[in-house]
């Protein structure tokens, strides 16, 4: 009750304040940002991070969060028109949403995309509202141990999710990133790491201009690299159809809902692995199957209610464990820090009202989402007029100018540029992002937590191996790697068909 | 078995990835050890790195294998592949856009006064890439579009951070 409460005061705060026009135009602008091929979700909480910096801690993440949820959702609509995701969370969507535009239901498309992201992100909502109190309860039960296994889970499940195809290069990624983590002081004895004399090195490497390189500056290479993008044209077609349609599919929205927010939950994975999630799942239990693919209703709803069911999924462990569901989420935890916030297992002690302020904001933002989505339809399409040679060199001063204002220091602007190059050069060679930025965040823990532990029981092994939660984090992720791996997937499978050929010879006789 | 284009570049990235983790290795060896302050030596700074250094070298060292399993050491590398990829259109879009950018970054940013290297390096972005795609000079009312995003960018951007954030930008 005491949680509701909170989260009513909160609301009633930002209703009878100016946070309501904060609420419109963020969301509005993270629509656009969503929208526009090249201009990540990511890219958008950073740039924006960067702007609000100055800002009281409430009105700065209230913004943030709802950037954050209009990206997400804003990327549908690029999915949709262009056959091109707005952001990787919109992969998913343009399988079934790009058909049904070509069929001029383009309308129709928008709407269910529209009705599930909202669904989505009131579910997820509910969750964390419900899952972040008790999961920070829990968490205070963590000592070193727990969090160094936390660290080495995280990084290897988002490693092994985001690069699917091939895990070892996801795996590769976040460790680049946790070593990426341990150049400059370190926490403990403030020896300098790999600083080789340089002041700026040994002030370590912001997560900021790290992040603004990655998903900015290489976004604009991989964008300028590939060929230039063309909108569907003709009828647009009713929006209010949609709606009613998208009701049929109540049942296939919550279960996207309830998944998206788990991989959102789920370290580093965040809301590509939301969309993708739901979507197998809506197919392998529908009764169209064959629709998947070529206009599927059923596989755009799922596709949008996972992705944006797993912004405040992500929001969870960013909360309680100060570990980020996904890269915008780890954005955001930057930002908070900043702003004077300690995310973790104390927060609910610290700052309790924090939580059901968040539950706030994400509320505010996915019903401003439904407004602006369902009247701005045919204005939002002027935006994809907007062409990549006279949309990129703004972003790019965004880039260099926000990677500059966080301290003013030029070295951040360097950091950008590597990070840009790094980034661009890391995916051409099929490198996931996301295990690198949260290796970034999740070094700090790692090292800490080691040589704490190590201290604690005279370097003795056996806690790391011994106590129930480190025996879980460790087991999933041995699991993780086991599974990853052809030549355990082939004894598995062996020993499988073994135990059912000896069932069945049992059952014959 | 014909390696793919993506086996002989993880052969090559693997190689790089394998001399990088022995070198991180190596560097964190050398760290300072802090004898003389008598600390825990589970506390040592080189620690943690150390065996990142030894995992990347090992994950560099696996994909090493899987890529000369794979035939992706038959670079064939020859000077018509060399040629040809110098000029695909891509790797020309994306050379003159690294090229923009970095000079922005590295040289005007700092140099001149912020508004006009901003101005400068979207006009001149705009243009030099439209003009690629063209094969031409743009005409001149999207010169003139150029100019305008140019000079709103230049003194919008310098306005915002400058008055509004109080930040002091370099130039």
């Amino acid at each position: 009750m005491a949680g509701l409460e909170s989260f009513l005061s909160a609301i009633a705060g930002f209703v009878t304040s100016f946070a309501i026009v904060d609420v419109l135009w963020a969301t509005l602008l993270g629509i656009v940002v969503g929208m526009l091929p090249g201009l990540t979700a990511t890219l958008g909480v950073a740039l924006m991070t960067t702007l609000t910096f100055q800002m009281e801690a409430d009105r700065a993440i209230l913004i943030l969060i709802c950037m954050y949820v209009g990206a997400i959702y804003g990327g549908s609509r690029s999915a949709i028109l262009l056959n091109i995701p707005g952001t990787p969370a919109n992969a998913a969507t343009s399988l079934d949403g790009y058909p049904l535009a070509r069929s001029g239901q383009a309308g129709r498309a928008m709407a269910i995309a529209t009705t599930g992201s909202f669904v989505g992100g009131l579910i997820g909502m509910l969750a964390l509202a419900v899952v972040a109190p008790a999961l920070a309860e829990f968490a205070l039960s963590f000592g070193a141990f727990e969090f160094f296994w936390l660290a080495v889970f995280g990084v290897l499940i988002a490693g092994q999710l985001t690069a699917l195809d091939d895990p070892l290069k996801g795996w590769i990624a976040g460790f680049l990133g946790l070593f990426v983590a341990m150049i400059g002081q370190e926490g403990i004895h403030a020896v300098p790491r790999f600083a080789y004399g340089s002041t700026d090195l040994a002030g370590g490497i912001g997560l900021l201009p790290a992040m603004v390189g990655a998903f900015g500056f290489a976004e604009i290479l991989t964008v300028m690299r590939n060929q230039s993008y063309e909108v569907v044209r003709g009828k647009v077609g009713s929006i209010w159809s949609g709606i009613r349609q998208a009701a049929r599919y109540r049942f296939t929205a919550i279960r996207s809902g309830l998944i998206g927010t788990f991989m959102g939950l789920v370290p580093g994975v965040g809301e590509d692995m939301g969309a993708w999630a739901s979507y197998a799942a809506a197919r392998q239990s529908s009764r169209e199957k064959d629709k998947f693919g070529k206009g599927s209703v059923e596989g755009l709803m799922a596709a949008e209610t996972g992705n944006n069911a797993a912004v405040p999924g992500a929001l969870i462990p960013v909360l309680t464990l100060a570990v980020p569901g996904s890269a915008p989420a780890a954005v955001l935890l930057a930002a908070m820090i900043i702003h004077g916030i300690r995310p973790g297992p104390l927060i609910m002690i610290e700052f309790p009202d924090f939580v059901f302020s968040v539950v706030a904001m994400v509320f505010l933002a996915t019903c401003a989402m439904l407004v602006i989505g369902l009247l701005m339809t045919k204005p939002l399409l002027l935006v994809l007029r907007v062409t990549r040679e006279r949309l990129m060199p703004v972003i790019f001063v965004l880039c260099t100018v926000g990677a500059f204002a966080i301290a003013s220091r030029t070295f951040d602007v360097w950091v950008m540029l590597v990070f840009g190059v790094l980034g661009f050069i890391l995916r051409e060679l099929k490198y996931p992002m996301a295990p690198l930025i949260l290796g970034i965040v999740l070094g700090d823990i790692l090292d800490k937590s080691l040589r704490r532990g190590l201290v604690l029981t005279d370097g003795d092994l056996t806690p790391f191996f011994s106590r129930p939660i480190s025996i879980v984090l460790f087991g999933s992720a041995l699991l993780f790697i086991l599974v990853s791996m052809p030549s355990s997937r082939r004894l598995f499978a062996r020993l499988l068909g073994k135990r059912a050929a000896q069932n069945g010879s049992e059952d014959m006789s | 078995m014909t390696p793919s284009r993506m086996d002989r570049l993880d052969f090559v990235s693997s190689i790089v990835l394998t001399m990088f983790g022995a070198a991180v290795l190596i560097e964190s060896l050398r760290l300072p050890r802090l004898d003389h302050l008598n600390v825990n030596p589970y506390t040592v700074p080189g620690i943690v790195p150390a065996l990142l250094g030894i995992i990347l070298c090992a994950c560099g060292v696996a994909m090493l294998i899987r890529s000369i399993l794979r035939g992706g050491w038959r670079l064939n590398l020859t000077s018509n592949s060399v040629r040809d990829f110098a000029k695909a259109a891509a790797v020309r879009r994306t050379a003159l856009v690294l090229v923009l950018t970095l000079g922005y970054a590295l040289g005007l940013f700092g140099w001149l006064p912020f508004w006009l290297a901003t101005m400068l390096f979207v006009f001149v972005f705009i243009v030099a890439t439209e003009g690629m795609a063209l094969g031409r000079l743009p005409r001149l009312p999207n010169i003139a579009i150029a100019l305008a995003i140019a000079a709103v960018t230049g003194a919008g951007v310098a306005f915002v951070f400058e008055r509004l954030f109080f930040v002091r930008l370099p130039g």
